[in-house]
């Protein structure tokens, strides 16, 4: 599954939850080519291409996280677009209203819709100092963070950074089987709506180890930063790491893979450490 | 790894005991799992024309014979000291896999029931005799260091292998491969056997250096030990949980197009390769952690897979359903896989290791693999359905990834209660 879909499928599922539509009836398309006509009950459209045909009624509410989903027949009820690409051709009827959030939109000027209403999110322009803004704030926060650790506890900092110095390739491991078991149990539990708020908790915690991580690779760097104090050490570190992977993510493919790995590797770092908390030793084994 | 120091010193004659005992392991695991598990199916149902209840009877014979054997040559390995002796190894091997060989190809011919039945105790001898022969082969030319990357590189190849080839679980197609892999073997195995060579009677030596096993250190692990009975029970579990789960999926029309028998490549890529990132990643937790880990990982992994496709079934979804189920799957099995090859001798030393693995193979791999499929089998034939069926299955795996962590606590309770409570 594409890991992008994730927050939009919790998103959709809030949606959903606050009284959309049935959750009970709900029905996720992850993949493949679909043909939806009499599908009763929500439809979540994530990486598939779905039809609805000419002549056919479906009952809607249909919720586009990403894939294609063209419309040729009718939709009784809302349709709201997230992502994706949406096409509703001549001749087409949305009963209810048709809301974009995101995603490219072809509508036919002859097709039936109830309502349009568009949600403007703001477009991140890669080309203005403003877009990286986000990026900025949460550098500074790592940043903050790490140099306060550096003063305060700096073994629990030796201790991480030890463990992705030293234990690499255990570190990747744990990470990657953390990310992958982690992620998908989130995004189940997220499907049984009771548990949506500590799948929620979960993802945010997830966030907060990924940073923590990242914060692991800038105590690497650390010693080479030309000071004394290690607080300043740290948090320059960080920035380092920051700038590093943004570099890095501008590369297609490698530089995807090479971000991933630095991700992980901390993931696991932070986790075979108890965040920092006990240092990392391999059980000893015989020559 | 030892193996890079090896190849840093140019010390050839080790290595070549990794190369020979990754191919040897892997053909065989590659066997086992497909031309025996799942070409007997085949064989059974379709050219004799048994119906799945009488296949479940056979495979449960199969399973028997193949643990008496197994234990049996095992304590006879031992008791002889051809345990810690290569040169007798290799001969037993050679006649294990030219009686293999014959079976192999004979198999597509088999027409009645009473031909299947001889073919299947034939088989099963040959299997039995071969597990405490093959699995010991490890003290031989794998150093303890490097077990799980190795038992892991196993698992990972046999799999990717049996996950992309034969397309048809055939057992003409099974056989066509397997003969034609076994042939070259016995002809490398019939000149090590019958011809003195001093790189083998170096590797025969290997065994005074490599022969304790990780679990064997300062003390031996006695077979009647409490902790070598928990491990044949808890590998058992494991091994019962996958073939019960597994049969039933991958009959299941829904799910068909993402698993091994899947008419997209793509789709066989992707568990191949998920099958040796799985495996690694087992080799390097087996390697670097303590075995109840890799254990909660897997009963964790089972659990959470089988979840997965209970909900999937009870959400009534008719679409192709998503990677990430069989995704889960061929983790959870790559992990025991992997534990499986390196666990038992790192429990022996060189004069328990062929009852120790004709112990934990038979038991806890063979018997429970070929029970758990003659009961998917009668499940089928008795017309549960496979919602019903996964949910037993999810029962057990959710039970055990519960039990384990309390069993592992109350030990450390009992322990801390006998030492008395401490300010």
């Amino acid at each position: 599954m594409n890991l992008e879909l994730v927050p939009m499928l919790i998103m959709t599922l809030l949606l959903i939850l606050s009284g959309d539509a049935d959750v009970d009836t709900a029905q996720l398309l992850l993949r493949g080519r679909h043909t939806v006509s009499d599908h009763a009950g929500a439809l979540i459209v994530g990486d598939a291409s779905v039809t609805v045909p000419a002549g056919a009624h479906a009952p809607g509410p249909i919720y586009l996280i990403g894939g294609r989903t063209r419309i040729d027949g009718a939709v009784a009820g809302d349709v709201r677009q997230l992502a994706g690409t949406l096409v509703v051709t001549d001749g087409a009827a949305i009963g209810g209203e048709l809301q974009r959030i995101g995603g490219t939109q072809e509508v036919a000027a002859t097709a039936a819709i109830g309502r349009r209403s568009t949600v403007e999110l703001p477009t991140p322009d890669r080309t203005s100092i403003a877009s990286y803004i986000p990026w900025a704030l949460v550098t500074g926060l790592l940043a903050l963070v790490a140099a306060r650790r550096a003063r305060r506890n700096p073994t629990a900092l030796t201790n991480m950074r030890r463990a992705v110095a030293e234990h690499p390739v255990i570190s990747l491991t744990v990470g990657a089987l953390v990310t992958v078991t982690g992620l998908s149990l989130f995004v189940f539990m997220a499907f049984t709506l009771v548990l949506l708020p500590v799948s929620i908790l979960g993802l945010l915690a997830g966030l907060v180890i990924t940073g923590y991580g990242i914060i692991a690779w800038g105590t690497l760097i650390a010693p080479r930063i030309p000071t004394t104090r290690g607080g300043l050490a740290a948090g320059a570190g960080v920035a380092v790491v920051m700038v590093m992977l943004e570099l890095a993510g501008g590369v297609p493919v490698l530089g995807d893979l090479l971000v991933m790995g630095v991700l992980l590797t901390g993931i696991g770092a932070v986790m075979v450490t108890y965040f920092g908390l006990q240092e990392y030793r391999p059980v000893t084994l015989p020559p | 790894m030892k193996l890079f120091e090896f190849v840093a010193d140019r010390r050839w004659v080790p290595v070549t005991g990794y190369v020979f005992y990754v191919a040897a392991l892997t053909a065989g695991y590659y066997y086992n799992l497909t031309f025996v598990q799942l070409g007997l199916i085949d064989l059974g149902t379709r050219l004799v024309g048994l119906s799945p209840r009488d296949v479940s009877k056979v495979m449960a014979v199969l399973a028997l014979t193949t643990l008496v054997v197994a234990i049996g040559g095992g304590i006879l390995m031992d008791r002889r000291g051809w345990s810690s002796n290569l040169h007798r190894k290799l001969r037993g091997l050679l006649a294990v896999i030219s009686v293999q060989l014959v079976l192999t190809l004979v198999a597509p011919v088999i027409r009645t029931p009473a031909a299947l039945l001889a073919w299947v105790v034939v088989c099963s001898v040959t299997l039995g005799t071969g597990i405490p022969l093959m699995f010991s082969t490890m003290i031989d030319f794998i150093p303890v260091r490097d077990r799980g990357y190795i038992a892991g590189i196993v698992a990972g190849l046999s799999f990717f292998v049996a996950a992309l080839y034969p397309r048809q679980w055939r057992i003409e197609d099974f056989s066509v491969v397997v003969a034609g892999a076994m042939a070259p073997a016995v002809l490398v195995l019939g000149v090590l056997s019958f011809r003195r060579f001093a790189f083998v009677d170096e590797l025969a030596r290997q065994h005074e250096q490599f022969g304790t096993g990780r679990f064997c250190r300062p003390a031996p692990v006695r077979t009647s030990s409490f902790v070598f009975w928990l491990l044949i029970v808890l590998m058992f579990s494991v091994f019962f949980i996958d073939s019960l789960g597994f049969l039933r999926i991958m009959e299941a029309p829904v799910y068909i197009s993402t698993s091994w028998q899947s008419p997209q490549v793509g789709t066989r890529v992707f568990i191949a390769v998920t099958h040796v990132a799985g495996a690694l990643a087992a080799g390097v937790i087996y390697t670097n952690f303590t075995r109840r880990w890799l254990f909660l990982w897997i009963f964790g992994l089972f659990a959470f897979t089988h979840l997965l496709y209970t909900f999937d079934l009870r959400m009534g979804s008719t679409s192709t359903p998503p990677l990430v189920l069989p995704m889960f799957y061929v983790l959870a099995v790559s992990f025991y896989t992997t534990l499986n090859f390196a666990l038992w001798p790192d429990h022996s030393t060189a004069t328990t290791i062929g009852v120790h693995t004709g112990l934990g193979v038979g038991i806890a791999g063979w018997l429970a693999s070929f029970l758990s499929t003659s009961l998917a089998l009668y499940s089928e034939a008795i017309g549960l359905s496979l919602l019903r069926h996964l949910t037993y299955v999810n029962a057990l795996a959710l039970l055990l990834a519960f039990l384990l962590p309390v069993a592992l606590y109350v030990r450390r309770m009992t322990t801390l209660a006998r030492q008395g409570a401490t300010p």
